[in-house]
């Protein structure tokens, strides 16, 4: 893409060093920081837990995993209870990896291989909980319901989850950084434009505005989703007994 | 010169990474986060239905013991009120006891007067008996103008006063 004189470039994780030849990305680097920083969240909180007088963390700690599994246990019944701290995963690594963006780093969900490993696990996660509750045999014979004819159909709606998980959380998060970039761009043009070389004022402060959606909403929007998302698919395909 | 991959792209090294990562986060947020909440939470849990229980416990230990004091309330009630129709009784037993006792006394005391004055009466009865006759004697004597046998004539003279009898002189 060219704008004027400048070439504008929207780039992919930069590659931050090689170990025996496996390309360590940007991606993968900001993932142990965003792993670090909930890890270290995780212990600050149940630090030093009391049954009797709870501090402040540890009421804000029993919050979230009490509406974590009330939530589990709402959209997918109380036999999947067991789902609920990786849910809670999927969730916190989501929104963080989004939310990173808002240090200027590039936002972890921002990389298609983050968010297809998220949906592919989910992916797994539905065939599995599908083969506990119909049995191998159920599970195949379930392709051709209600009829033989709807199996190709049947397989391909079966794969279109992953994908089209994996697609909307990254095109939402990646959509993001393209636009933050082009109005970067477009913002510096401006302030060229009107003879401010040296300083391009319009940069200041306009893509933080953006940012509050870009960054803030749709990093919350796209990790509820996801996890919804999850929840729903893993517990109809395993659901509540009757 | 710095090295990208592409801006979709899939990287196989990535995933991997990727998949690692999350599986150790999910690990570490099952055990500290959960994993330590939920016990706390159940120990609470467990922590209050052991309250609950122990009140409910205590409850009908009261419950209990309120009934047999109320038991024993009324048992006292009870008893006080037999001690003292027993005490009521024994005063009425002891009372028509003295009563009786001294009414005997007093009948007692009235026969014996009535025989003392029987006594005295038969006492005096002799002494006016033996008065009268050695009145009699003297006046026979006088009458007669000899002396009487006292000996011969005592009969005679006793036959005499019996005649004249009670009825003469008790005149009744």
């Amino acid at each position: 893409m060219s704008l004027g004189s400048k070439e504008v470039v929207v780039n992919g994780p930069k590659v931050s060093f090689e170990i025996f030849g496996l390309k360590i990305t940007e991606t993968v680097v900001l993932s142990w920081v965003v792993m670090a920083f909930i890890i270290g969240l995780v212990l600050f909180l149940t630090h030093n837990m009391s049954k009797t007088n709870p501090s402040k963390k540890q009421i804000l700690a029993e919050w979230i995993v009490q509406t974590m599994n009330g939530m589990v246990k709402d959209s997918m019944g109380s036999r999947n209870l067991v789902y609920a701290p990786y849910m809670a995963t999927i969730f916190s690594f989501s929104i963080c990896g989004s939310l990173i963006s808002v240090l200027g780093l590039r936002p972890v969900t921002g990389d298609f291989s983050v968010t297809l490993t998220w949906a592919l696990m989910t992916f797994f996660m539905i065939q599995y909980a599908k083969i506990r509750n119909d049995g191998v045999l159920g599970y195949i014979v379930g392709f051709s319901k209600p009829i033989a004819l709807l199996t190709p159909i049947n397989v391909l709606s079966e794969l279109a989850t992953p994908v089209s998980m994996s697609i909307r959380h990254f095109g939402n998060v990646a959509s993001g950084i393209v636009i933050t970039q082009l109005l970067y761009y477009a913002l510096t043009a401006l302030s060229n434009a009107v003879g401010l070389h040296t300083f391009p004022l319009f940069t200041i402060g306009i893509p933080a505005v953006l940012s509050v959606y870009f960054d803030l909403f749709t990093g919350f929007m796209q990790a509820f989703i996801f996890t919804m998302l999850t929840m729903a698919n893993v517990g109809a395909a395993y659901p509540e007994e009757e | 010169m710095n090295e990208y991959l592409s801006f979709l792209s899939i990287d196989y090294g990535t995933i991997i990474l990727v998949l690692i990562n999350t599986l150790i986060l999910f690990l570490v947020i099952k055990h500290f986060l959960f994993g330590r909440v939920n016990k706390i939470i159940e120990e609470r849990q467990a922590d209050v239905s052991n309250t609950y229980a122990e009140a409910d416990k205590s409850m009908a230990h009261a419950k209990e013991l309120e009934t047999n004091y109320n038991e024993l309330l009324s048992n006292a009630r009870d008893e006080s009120a037999e001690i003292v129709k027993n005490a009521t009784q024994k005063a009425q037993v002891r009372s028509d006891e003295i009563i009786s006792n001294a009414k005997a006394e007093a009948s007692g005391i009235i026969s014996r007067a009535n025989d003392d004055i029987e006594r005295e009466k038969q006492r005096a009865m002799s002494e006016m008996k033996n008065e009268i006759s050695g009145i009699a004697m003297m006046m026979a004597e006088k009458i007669i103008q000899k002396e009487i046998n006292q000996k011969d004539h005592e009969a005679l003279i006793n036959d005499f006063i019996e005649n004249v009898g009670d009825d003469v002189w008790q005149q009744k």
